[in-house]
């Protein structure tokens, strides 16, 4: 990884806006569900949300939900029952991915990194896998909420 | 007299919960309008009254900056105040927001507690 950054800074201050975004804003509560992981398997029925970094540091921010909780998620969001994932759940999941992306960002750009990010964006499917084509250094952080664990994947360019 | 708001934000989502916000913060306001990117934004000031936008800035189509930008170069909206909500907080971007006119800024996520600190002197 490019800089004086490490993962564990990285991860920390992730984690904190993690928490922040889903008492504050969501309505939910949460909390870290152990250690960081290296991997993740594929992604069985679940929603997954992303914003791509571009420029000095290539990279992608991404949380992937079950799908139950991600229509517990943007029901919580938004007050309102949610029973499939239609564009609500989409937006509200994007947004997620949005707003931790903007936070990584900072955290990058406070080291003088000039960095672009993307639109959201969100994939969702039966079973699928999250993976890059580019040399990453990646880091997966597991939270519990009231209805499953979910994650929040970075993944930085070499 | 309760000012009339237009948000600005293309996540559908985020239109709603600075709407719930405004409204759990208790603030003084008239009526919610509502605008997925710059140049719809653009269009609805031209057409409505409104007296204090609320935008993001990483938006399609035409993004915050562009927006504030566009919005100085029409005299009969320019000196509509513009407020920034955004994931982007970072001072060369919200030093070119506020260069544009752009009033303050709010960082994403926050709570009703600090839409009220932040947006209700100037409501």
């Amino acid at each position: 990884m490019n800089g004086a950054i490490s993962f564990s800074e990285i991860n920390d201050k992730i984690i904190e806006s993690t928490i922040e975004i889903f008492t504050g804003m969501v309505m939910m509560e949460i909390s870290v569900a152990g250690e960081p992981l290296a991997k993740l398997g594929p992604l069985k029925n679940s929603i997954t949300g992303m914003v791509g970094l571009a420029g000095v540091q290539k990279g992608v921010l991404a949380v992937h939900f079950p799908k139950q909780l991600a229509l517990d998620v943007t029901g919580s969001f938004l007050g309102m029952d949610v029973e499939e994932i239609n564009a609500d759940v989409q937006d509200a999941i994007g947004e997620i991915a949005n707003m931790l992306g903007g936070n990584l960002k900072t955290i990058l750009s406070d080291r003088g990194k000039d960095i672009q990010l993307s639109l959201p964006s969100t994939i969702y499917g039966e079973e699928y896998a999250f993976s890059s084509q580019a040399e990453v250094d990646q880091v997966i952080l597991p939270f519990q909420a009231p209805s499953g664990l979910f994650y929040v994947e970075i993944e930085l360019e070499r | 007299m309760a000012k009339n708001v237009l948000l600005v934000d293309d996540s559908s989502t985020m239109r709603k919960i600075i709407s719930r916000s405004l409204r759990q913060a208790g603030l003084d306001f008239g009526e919610i309008y509502e605008a997925g990117d710059g140049q719809e934004a653009l269009a609805m000031l031209e057409k409505e009254s409104i007296d204090i936008v609320l935008s993001d800035i990483n938006m399609p189509n035409m993004n915050g900056i562009e927006f504030l930008r566009e919005k100085n170069n029409r005299p009969g909206i320019k000196d509509i105040p513009v407020f920034m909500i955004s994931t982007e907080t970072g001072d060369d971007i919200i030093g070119e927001a506020k260069s544009l006119g752009a009033i303050g800024a709010l960082k994403k996520p926050f709570t009703p507690d600090k839409v009220n600190e932040v947006l209700g002197p100037l409501m």
